[in-house]
């Protein structure tokens, strides 16, 4: 039996592009997942043509042509009956066995595997590469013909990470640790999409994975790690909107439109001023001055990104999650030029105009 | 006791004109009574929830969303969801049809508690009310599965889950009194010579659904329950802030809920067995097999829920296990096909429009069951999970079946219930129109979803190769509301200038197709004996009631 259905699956060879049903194939597992679906695809053609070509056969032949009284026919058959209960039964298990030794390779990831920490938050995704002490965000850069090992939980509530050309999913669980691995093929961009629905922006819960070749990506990641270390302040603003501002994106737009929270259009002069108003009825004016909440403007934003729940804006719901820990204080200052330095930055309907080096975006 | 003379043109005393005004139709005893305030629930909150249907699919036309906005959309999807599970399919055929067909079936004046069946409406009726409520409140947006924490999140999640999951909770014992109803009722009230084995196998199909029903939905009360004291009081169940488990919710929700896709579907199933042998003019073959099966996929499913948590992160162990069950229950609904099949073979066909929902319930739900193998099955599952391919395979199982076998037997009973014949070329018309937008509207969501498409996607801008699927999906729902329209205006037409119906128009010989249509207060005026109801050869065609009678040379049973 066994022997008849790896025949068949010769037509799945590795890497293979898209076809009918399934998208190209980019990493180790996927081959082995193809060929699964497809044996079960051809089960499923062979007994859906069977039974529709017969219905459609006996609808025609048997035709009721007018009002005759009809004979009363055989009403069962045992042999037949338990034929067509054992022959499926028997099919299953078959499937079962492929599907499960399937399962099993996609669970055990390779002694030795680069690993990654995965963080889901509504919105966005965080990569966290351990090895470099480098954070990636919406983006998630690994070396081709690598296992890596994500390591994953979420802040808030249930994620689930899924790239489908690695043929690889699981869910994120807010308080746990889950896992998957994948060794990617090919060089190339793909998407990872969310797919447990995690509230409002769930479909806006978008990365994308970057395979780069292998020795292409230690130097990547160096440069990651420490490119705002060495900055003077006045790159810090390209380098935020370009590598921070990502995550910030699901929520707050650059265009003035209002999102989930308040626009990053203008912020800076609303707070300069103190010309907002919290969901208490107080004015941020009001805490500012000396020996007040707030010394000068610049602490405020630090306070509203680590610890987001201390003032709502009036108007929203205050689900910002807190990022304290997540970005380093160098990366916070980075934050503040970039509303600062905001209209330098984008145009004005919002789109980025500079690269992380400070040069014009084409 | 055959038939009234449905020739003479005066009305005769039936359930219907039997007493008048509303409070003798909100305040009926009357099982028939009840089944068709039912129907006429169940139909309007279909016609709701298939109104948030086209609002998701239009929305879906291009990339970035037509006209709802991410949280719009969210809410459509959840309401739609929601009200289709919940107030749609779970009492379609059971309280709608069962409440009208059963007791008739067994030759009995009612079901065993008339009192407790008026109640289950009642608790319908507050159910929808809660619904309403929940939607007026700040709407729901948790999709129809209320997963934690997202459901017990305030800050995020909507307002109007507390009323949402009261609704729920009341609906559960509507329905569990109906399975408590039916179970008595088959019991205790069976006619002289209707032994088990030689009930309509509808009866075999709401009797294993009333067993799921009495034992399932107590689980799902009582998780609703925690979850209401979760999200108002903070106890830590399911809180992982306050060290509870999320995924514990999703093992409680998934013990009913995946019952609870059986309560859907076996008595659709019960309800094409009769439509298949009726209007094939055919004994049923194999009836102890379909029968037992209805009783099997009642017993599989209760150890199968853990295939709704492949990816929750529970251990490899559990999932192995949970996939080998669930292999298990396809073989049971593989039988019921092949019998059916059989039972075609060699028949005498009809292809009236009862009969072409019977065959398209055998069309769709042989790819809505085969699909269910890639979704067993591990490794693909691991792909499949939480994409359009899973809701491509769930609306071929819930909708294209569990509903076209509603509409299968509303087209059958029809004119026994409001005692007139709808128009037979529009009927048609419209089931043919139903099958075709139906497969291309969810045919192609197959399609999308093993090429990647997550569901519960309000936009899709990082993935517009994924446009066009969409674009045929919506095409194909076009369609199939369409179809729906063209129903309800023929049906609606026949309530006032139908034909007369005669007591037996399709050749039936379960009890009854032998009362008048409508049926008289009290059904049959002492209880009838039965033989087999699957021995057709006893009935000829009487031209002049455009029906069938008894043959006057075969004597009834307990003659």
């Amino acid at each position: 039996m066994f022997s008849i259905l790896t025949s068949l699956l010769a037509t799945t060879s590795q890497g293979a592009p898209a076809n009918f049903w399934l998208p190209k194939q980019a990493s180790t597992v996927a081959e082995s997942v193809d060929l699964t679906f497809f044996v079960i695809t051809w089960i499923c053609y062979f007994f859906f043509f069977a039974i529709t070509g017969s219905m459609v056969l006996f609808m025609i032949k048997y035709r009721r042509k007018g009002h005759e009284v009809v004979a009363d026919g055989p009403t069962h058959n045992t042999p037949l009956e338990i034929a067509w209960t054992v022959l499926p039964l028997l099919l299953v298990v078959v499937i079962f066995v492929v599907g499960m030794r399937g399962y099993l390779n996609l669970q055990e990831a390779p002694e030795g595997s680069y690993e990654v920490q995965v963080t889901g938050q509504k919105w966005s995704w965080t990569f966290d590469h351990p090895k470099y002490g480098a954070t990636q965000v919406a983006e998630l850069t690994v070396p081709v013909h690598t296992p890596v090992r994500l390591l994953m939980t979420s802040n808030d509530v249930l994620h689930s990470v899924w790239i489908p050309d690695f043929r690889v999913k699981m869910d994120l669980v807010p308080g746990r640790y889950t896992s998957l691995w994948f060794e990617a093929t090919a060089v190339g961009n793909y998407n990872l999409n969310c797919a447990e629905y995690c509230g409002k922006d769930h479909s806006k819960m978008f990365a994308t994975v970057r395979v780069v070749p292998k020795d292409e990506f230690e130097p990547i990641m160096i440069k990651l790690a420490s490119e705002y270390e060495d900055m003077s302040v006045g790159e810090l603003p390209a380098y935020a909107i370009n590598r921070l501002y990502n995550r910030c994106q699901s929520c707050h737009s650059l265009d003035g439109t209002t999102g989930t929270g308040p626009s990053f259009k203008g912020l800076w002069t609303r707070v300069k001023s103190g010309d907002v108003v919290f969901t208490t009825g107080e004015r941020l004016s009001d805490l500012y001055g000396e020996n007040t909440t707030y010394e000068v403007p610049e602490n405020y934003i630090r306070t509203s990104i680590v610890n987001p729940q201390e003032h709502i804006v009036q108007g929203y719901l205050g689900s910002m999650p807190s990022f304290q820990g997540q970005l380093k204080d160098k990366q916070i200052t980075a934050m503040i030029e970039m509303f600062k330095h905001l209209d330098e930055l984008t145009d004005d309907e919002g789109n980025i105009t500079v690269n992380p080096d400070g040069a014009p975006r084409q | 006791m055959t038939t009234t003379s449905t020739t003479t043109p005066q009305v005769f005393d039936n359930y219907l004109n039997h007493t008048k005004g509303i409070r003798s139709w909100l305040f009926t005893l009357d099982h028939k009574r009840i089944g068709v305030m039912y129907l006429i629930c169940v139909l309007s909150a279909f016609l709701l929830a298939g109104i948030f249907a086209m609002m998701i699919r239009f929305q879906l036309l291009t990339p970035e969303g037509t006209f709802m906005t991410q949280d719009q959309y969210n809410q459509a999807f959840t309401v739609h969801g929601a009200i289709m599970v919940f107030l749609v399919i779970i009492p379609a055929v059971p309280a709608a049809l069962g409440n009208f067909v059963l007791p008739i079936m067994l030759g009995a004046k009612d079901v065993a508690f008339p009192k407790l069946n008026l109640f289950s409406w009642w608790l319908w009726v507050f159910g929808l009310i809660f619904f309403l409520i929940a939607l007026g409140v700040g709407g729901i947006d948790t999709g129809w599965t209320f997963y934690t924490p997202y459901s017990i999140d305030k800050a995020s999640s909507m307002g109007g889950v507390i009323p949402a999951l009261i609704g729920t909770f009341i609906l559960g014992f509507s329905s569990i009194f109906t399975g408590m109803n039916f179970i008595v009722t088959i019991h205790r009230l069976r006619p002289k010579g209707m032994t088990w084995f030689r009930m309509p196998l509808f009866l075999w199909a709401t009797y294993a659904t009333a067993i799921i029903q009495v034992l399932a939905t107590p689980v799902i009360g009582i998780t609703l329950l925690l979850l209401v004291i979760e999200r108002t009081v903070g106890i830590g169940i399911f809180d992982p802030a306050m060290g509870g488990d999320p995924v514990l919710y999703q093992h409680f929700f998934w013990f009913y809920s995946h019952p609870a896709v059986y309560i859907m579907i076996l008595p659709a199933m019960g309800v094409v067995s009769e439509l298949i042998a009726v209007h094939s003019h055919r004994h049923i073959f194999g009836y102890k097999f379909i029968a037992y099966s209805s009783i099997a996929i009642a017993m599989f499913g209760f150890l199968v829920w853990g295939h709704h948590m492949f990816t929750s992160g529970q251990s490899p162990l559990m999932n192995v296990i949970f996939s080998i069950i669930t292999f298990s229950v396809s073989i049971p609904s593989a039988v019921k096909i092949f019998n059916w099949l059989a039972t075609l073979y060699k028949g005498s066909i009809s292809l009236n429009t009862p009969m072409i929902y019977g065959l398209s319930f055998i069309f769709i739900f042989s790819i809505g069951g085969l699909t269910g193998l890639h979704l067993a099955t591990l490794a693909t599952d691991v792909h499949l999970h939480d994409s359009y391919f899973v809701v491509a395979h769930f609306h071929y199982v819930m909708m294209g079946s569990a509903l076209i076998g509603f509409l299968g037997g509303i087209h059958h009973w029809w004119p026994k219930m409001i005692g007139k014949m709808y128009n037979e070329n529009w009927g048609r018309i419209s089931a043919i129109l139903v099958f075709i937008g139906f497969n291309v509207a969810f045919f192609s969501q197959f399609m999308m979803g093993s090429k990647g498409m997550p569901r519960r996607y309000a936009t899709y801008t990082e993935m517009p190769e994924f446009q066009i699927y969409h674009i045929w999906s919506t095409a194909g729902s076009t369609i199939l509301a369409l179809g729906f329209v063209i129903c309800a205006v023929y049906l609606l037409h026949s309530v006032f200038k139908g034909k007369r119906a005669p007591a037996n128009p399709w050749g039936g010989r379960s009890l009854e197709w032998q009362c008048s249509s409508p049926p008289p207060w009290d059904n049959f005026a002492e209880q009838p004996e039965v033989g087999d109801c699957y021995d057709f050869s006893v009935l000829e065609w009487n031209e002049t009631e455009q029906g069938y009678d008894w043959r006057k040379d075969v004597a009834h049973p307990g003659e």
